[in-house]
């Protein structure tokens, strides 16, 4: 059954057309990520309405490779010029910058693809073994525990993303709030609509994403404008790669390879928590159980490794609770279950049970989106390496389009691009302010969800307590409770370290 | 430390506590606006018919949220005053709000280059709304000259154009003709 369903799905990914776009959007991942300020997200935004005709494990493959090659491509402005394409690629600069600067720029990248290849493929293979196994138990679960872990997750989120637990949570409710508008997901009754014929069918999840990510992201992106760019290219004529021998080179490091992919696929695993967090922490690991500490932030190539491959492996560790729970990790993970949901396919645990080859298909699509990646880099990196080039007044504009075009493929209607515009100024004002962005988009996916099993939950008797009584849901309830108390502490730890160096300069 | 690096030090320390109560400012009146928002919308969700068929109705759960929002956000808001305070209030709010805004005009010039082409996409179509759109914003950003007209003109062309096509032949997602193509 397993096999079958395996070899039904690499059936539908080895199909030409399939590798073909797949390539397209491997080299559309690396091309997007290598243009500082332009994230992953977005990349994998502008490729959702070209996947509308496709099927559904094509469309997500073809995502895939954008994603896979997307956290590659963050690598080569981080490289060489400092700046990281992608926030995911923020530690890469700490040693592959210095190590581009002392000559070795053909090395510093080579070793961050090929560490990016193999985080990826240690990630799938955790995501191969673990997302089945854990959908078994998860098919169990019923509305309180699935209410509950939904609760869960967006507490977590909150409390990762950004720098304020408050604002993280408010981000996260709002996009709850927002999933409220329009027709009410069991009966159907409209709800919070003022008659208008925009608000009637509810806020699509694409249109709110687009806006909130891709139009406030642009807006941001011209800002100060004409101050420049400050940072010197670093791009040489002649470039040594030394591929195979960079390949060995990371292979010859295997605790760091392997210790920050799993950190990077635990990383990825916890909702909200993505590669923006897991290349920080691989690498910190990867700095603290090092002989010579002292030579990171010099060009050392295991800064470069831990890094690159912590922030690889979110790409599979985020799609083990997407697969097996249906509650996405990331707003990339988001973007996919949204994928999957227009072409009718209910992702939760029963996915992997009743759609077993596109579940199958999409470990298969990880592997050969992480070759594909491998490939299209080890060939043709000097071609990228021209993309950090390319100029903002071409850049800008013609990325909001391709949103427009993006929210209007989705239903065909031009009343959604109001919403766009609308959804992308409170985007950009929320972001002004500090507030993060990635809860809201988890609360819009997630709202439905957590309402129609908190309506299911409380269907037969209306009892509240059954959520504390029931062993699996209180243990989620816990957790979601203790990681808002942890972060509450962190933050007034933080702000008791904070005062005393106040109070000395008030004093001095 | 020498009393000119204390001097320094202490005006640093206040500017940036300012800066920090001027962003609080920013942030209450976000609680504000949010928080009212959310209890105008729990209020109105809870005036929903109940149903008969389950203890909650359509209204139950956004009566929830919104309620939980509007909480959150006095919360908030109440410690974002604490803060303000702390920091010796705000000034120069007016000069503040000011600099802000003209460090993001071309933000704020993009958006409403955006607004008025939605607004007059059903009209125009794809191609030629596209095709302005794109000139003016390049050209906006780039600055006008005779090197930044033309590349623009090519660049307008080929992703309005072009993109309609290419969407059109290829995915079969047909962009809006516009009414006065539409005959």
């Amino acid at each position: 059954m397993m096999l079958d369903a395996f070899l039904a799905g690499a059936h539908q990914v080895f199909a030409f057309d399939t590798l073909i776009y797949m390539l397209i959007g491997s080299v559309a991942g690396i091309v997007a990520a290598a243009i500082p300020g332009f994230t992953v997200t977005m990349a994998i935004i502008l490729t959702l309405p070209l996947t509308f005709t496709m099927g559904p494990l094509q469309g997500v493959s073809v995502m895939l490779s954008v994603y896979v090659g997307g956290y590659t491509g963050g690598l080569i402005s981080a490289a060489l010029l400092g700046i990281p394409g992608t926030p995911s690629s923020v530690a890469t600069t700490f040693d592959a910058y210095p190590m581009a600067r002392g000559g070795e720029p053909g090395r510093a990248l080579s070793l961050g693809v090929w560490s990016s290849f193999f985080g990826t493929v240690i990630s799938t293979i955790v995501l191969i073994l673990a997302a089945p196994p854990l959908a078994m138990i998860a098919v169990k679960l019923g509305p309180w525990e699935y209410f509950s872990l939904i609760v869960f997750a967006l507490t977590i989120v909150a409390s990762l993303v950004g720098n304020s637990l408050m604002r993280g949570l408010i981000a996260g409710v709002i996009g709850l709030g927002l999933a409220t508008i329009g027709p009410d997901p069991m009966m159907g009754q409209p709800r919070l609509t003022f008659d208008s014929a925009i608000l009637t069918p509810g806020l699509p999840f694409l249109v709110v994403l687009i806006g909130i990510f891709a139009i406030s992201q642009l807006m941001g992106e011209v800002e100060d404008h004409g101050k420049g760019n400050s940072s010197d290219a670093l791009i040489p004529d002649v470039i040594e790669f030394k591929t195979w021998a960079v390949m060995r080179e990371v292979l010859m490091h295997p605790v760091n390879l392997v210790r920050s992919s799993l950190v990077g696929v635990f990383i990825g695993a916890l909702p909200g928590a993505g590669g923006s967090i897991a290349n920080l922490l691989a690498y910190d690991q990867a700095k603290r159980s090092s002989k010579n500490p002292e030579e990171f932030g010099k060009g050392n190539p295991d800064g470069v490794i831990a890094s690159e491959a912590g922030n690889s492996a979110t790409a599979g560790g985020g799609l083990i609770p997407m697969i097996a729970l249906g509650i996405p990790g990331s707003a990339v993970d988001a973007i996919l279950m949204a994928a999957l949901m227009v072409h009718g396919i209910s992702v939760g645990p029963r996915l992997i049970m009743d759609n077993a080859d596109l579940a199958y298909g999409m470990f298969v699509a990880m592997v050969v989106a992480s070759l594909m990646m491998l490939v299209v880099c080890v060939l043709s990196m000097r071609l990228f390496l021209r993309v950090t080039d390319i100029p903002k007044q071409f850049i800008v504009p013609t990325v909001m389009i391709c949103c427009v075009i993006g929210a209007f493929a989705l239903n065909n209607r031009v009343t959604d691009l109001y919403l766009l515009g609308a959804i992308g100024l409170v985007g950009y004002g929320l972001k002004s302010i500090d507030y993060p962005l990635a809860p809201l988009v988890l609360g819009v996916i997630l709202g439905p969800i957590a309402e129609t099993n908190l309506r299911r939950a409380l269907m037969s008797d209306g009892d509240w307590t059954v959520f504390f009584t029931r062993p699996i849901s209180a243990v989620l309830l816990a957790a979601a409770l203790l990681s808002v108390i942890f972060s509450v502490r962190s933050v007034l730890k933080m702000r008791k370290k904070d005062r005393p160096a106040t109070d000395e300069q008030d004093g001095d | 430390m020498s009393q000119s690096t204390a001097k320094a030090a202490a005006a640093d320390a206040g500017a940036s506590a300012a800066l920090r109560a001027r962003t609080e400012v920013a942030r209450l009146i976000s609680y504000i606006v949010i928080g009212s928002g959310a209890a105008f919308l729990s209020l109105r969700a809870s005036t929903l018919p109940t149903s008969r068929w389950e203890p909650l109705g359509a209204g139950s759960f956004p009566e929830l949220v919104f309620g939980v929002l509007a909480v959150l956000c006095m919360v908030a808001a109440v410690r974002a005053v604490i803060d303000i305070r702390k920091a010796g209030g705000a000034t120069r709010l007016g000069t503040s709000f000011s600099k802000w805004f003209v460090t993001r005009r071309y933000s704020f010039a993009l958006f409403g280059l955006l607004v008025v082409y939605l607004l007059s996409l059903p009209l125009g179509g794809f191609s030629l709304t596209t095709f302005v759109f794109l000139l003016i914003a390049q050209l906006m950003i780039a600055g006008i000259s005779k090197k930044t007209l033309i590349q623009s003109l090519i660049a307008a062309l080929i992703f309005s154009v072009g993109l309609n096509m290419l969407f059109a032949e290829v995915f079969n997602v047909f962009l809006p003709r516009g009414v006065l193509f539409a005959g």
